[in-house]
């Protein structure tokens, strides 16, 4: 204690440390870990394995594959931002509030976390996959990934925005909800074309799995047709940007009413 | 005042209100001067709804004010907060229920960058034992203990505690409060709002008594009971007529036969307390006239 010594004390806050309990907390957590892990990794046993018909510049296993990589990561970034949400409301918030840690830091860990249980969620996938007969050109395999990677971020926005905009023990299950919606408009669960394929080419999961699995099929769809690259890039760029406005949004109401 | 030495806590003219759900709006603290000394144990008291966990945000830089001023040690809480001079136990502070206790005690203390510390306020907190147990199953007065135990880590010089034993039994209660003032013998200043009438009597030597988002009574505990607690006439009696169980019931007649010839009638025997300073003082006029009626 140094109650008269004037202080100067300079407490460096352990970020990597708390990140990684954080982290471990997450990866424990059963029921998340099954959605985010187990579901995708059974689906893609379900419906990919023994698939060796060719598609673009590998077989169908490796495309159902990225999209169940797809899925695994979208769900492993929406549960983990979503919950970072809960705890705030929860007051754990506060908590972190009487500490060192700046709010821009508790974003930072946040997404490191999500980031990282997406990697895990991505590797798990596309292990099983090398494993059971998924093949396809390394090249593309490795920047499937990253990009499967890389884009799942986006999903972390939607996660942040659905759970500021409604808040409520019951929010992180619509959130999840949702994403499956979202994944069978996003071409992701079973090829579609005609009038949905249109209504799906404007959704949010659409840009994100065709640009996952451009590396493979250069935007040659499953059942015939076509997209350009700009597509699915404009496709991500305005969910991105939707999902931030909405995020903001969110966060202002949450204020307003603190 | 020297800015070497600025007091623990300086709030001024701090006022905060809020919209309330049908829209009105309702005034939580209204005007509140307060000034802590370093080493001081200050209680503060109220009623529900008094204003005490929004002055303690205030205090904390949790919630900003509608107008007034707090410095703590002369700084923002912020800056207070973030070089860990002040923490806080606060009754709406949660706890991640899937981080066991210790798991908790060390992400806090990462966050601190004290983690040499998680050892020492486990011990200190009564927490070793339990250590491994996830907070979810720990009961109330152990997850306070534990938000105890967090509020430690950083060594704060000043401590505010948003009722801090609630939760707990008797005996953890004793012994929190035993570890209270331990710490505040060794020059920790403590701040505590507490609806435990006999916990501000008890420990703290000054008493601000809140009501209503104002503080009406601010001294040493001894005078804010004194003062305000009805008009008492207290004396000590001669040792040999104390009983274990009580006073001699001869004795006791014959002092009040010897008040008789003063008018003095319906003599009681009690002990002093700060509970008639406390209802006097918070309960509104009106409300005392039509529970009279």
């Amino acid at each position: 204690m140094t109650a008269l010594a004037p202080t100067t004390r300079s407490p460096r806050p352990a970020l990597a440390t708390y990140a990684a309990l954080d982290l471990r907390r997450q990866l424990r957590d059963r029921v998340g870990m099954f959605f985010i892990v187990a579901l995708p990794s059974f689906m893609y046993v379900v419906f990919g394995l023994g698939s060796e018909d060719s598609v673009g510049s590998g077989n169908v296993a490796m495309y159902i594959m990225v999209s169940m990589a797809t899925y695994a990561a979208v769900t492993a970034t929406t549960t983990v931002a979503g919950g970072a949400t809960t705890e705030q409301v929860m007051g754990w918030g506060r908590q972190l509030a009487l500490t060192p840690l700046r709010p821009i830091a508790i974003v930072g860990i946040k997404a490191a976390v999500a980031m990282t249980v997406a990697a895990v969620a991505v590797a798990l996938v596309f292990t099983i996959g090398a494993l059971t007969g998924a093949s396809g050109a390394a090249s593309d395999w490795a920047l499937s990934a990253l990009l499967v990677w890389a884009l799942s971020a986006m999903f972390a926005i939607y996660g942040l925005a659905i759970c500021l905009l409604f808040r409520g023990p019951n929010t992180p299950g619509i959130a999840s909800g949702l994403i499956v919606v979202m994944a069978f408009l996003g071409n992701l669960f079973t090829p579609m074309d005609g009038l949905m394929l249109d209504i799906g080419r404007l959704t949010p999961m659409y840009g994100f799995a065709a640009l996952a699995h451009y590396p493979q099929t250069d935007g040659w769809l499953p059942l015939g047709g076509h997209d350009p690259l700009w597509l699915p890039v404009a496709n991500v760029l305005a969910w991105t940007v939707i999902f931030a406005l909405l995020a903001l949004w969110g966060l202002r109401r949450s204020r307003a009413r603190a | 005042m020297s800015e070497r030495h600025p007091p623990a806590i300086r709030a001024t003219g701090l006022r905060k209100t809020f919209r309330s759900t049908d829209g009105s709006t309702v005034v939580a603290v209204d005007g509140v001067d307060l000034c802590v000394q370093p080493g001081e144990i200050v209680a503060f008291l109220g009623p529900n709804g008094a204003g005490k966990t929004t002055t303690v945000d205030l205090l904390l830089g949790l919630t900003r004010p509608d107008s007034g001023t707090v410095e703590v040690y002369g700084g923002t809480p912020r800056q207070a907060v973030a070089a860990g001079r002040v923490s806080a136990v606060m009754q709406t502070g949660g706890l991640l229920p899937d981080f066991t206790v210790e798991e908790t005690v060390r992400a806090i203390a990462a966050t601190h960058g004290r983690t040499d510390r998680v050892a020492t306020v486990i011990e200190r907190a009564g927490l070793s034992a339990i250590a491994g147990r996830r907070v979810q199953a720990c009961s109330g007065g152990e997850q306070q203990r534990l938000k105890f135990a967090l509020a430690l880590v950083p060594d704060p010089d000043l401590l505010i505690l948003d009722e801090p034993t609630a939760g707990m039994d008797v005996a953890t209660r004793q012994h929190f409060w035993d570890t209270m003032r331990a710490d505040a013998a060794q020059g920790r200043t403590i701040v505590f709002a507490t609806h435990y009438l006999a916990e501000a009597d008890e420990f703290a030597q000054r008493t601000v008594l809140i009501a209503r988002g104002r503080i009406v009574a601010d001294g040493p505990t001894a005078d804010v009971r004194a003062s305000f607690g009805g008009r008492t006439v207290s004396f000590r009696p001669p040792p040999d007529v104390v009983r274990p169980d009580g006073l001699d019931p001869a004795w006791l007649d014959r002092v009040e036969q010897a008040l008789v010839p003063l008018g003095v009638d319906g003599l009681e025997v009690s002990s002093a307390s700060l509970e008639a300073a406390f209802l006097a003082l918070t309960t509104p006029a009106d409300e005392l006239a039509g529970a009279s009626r």
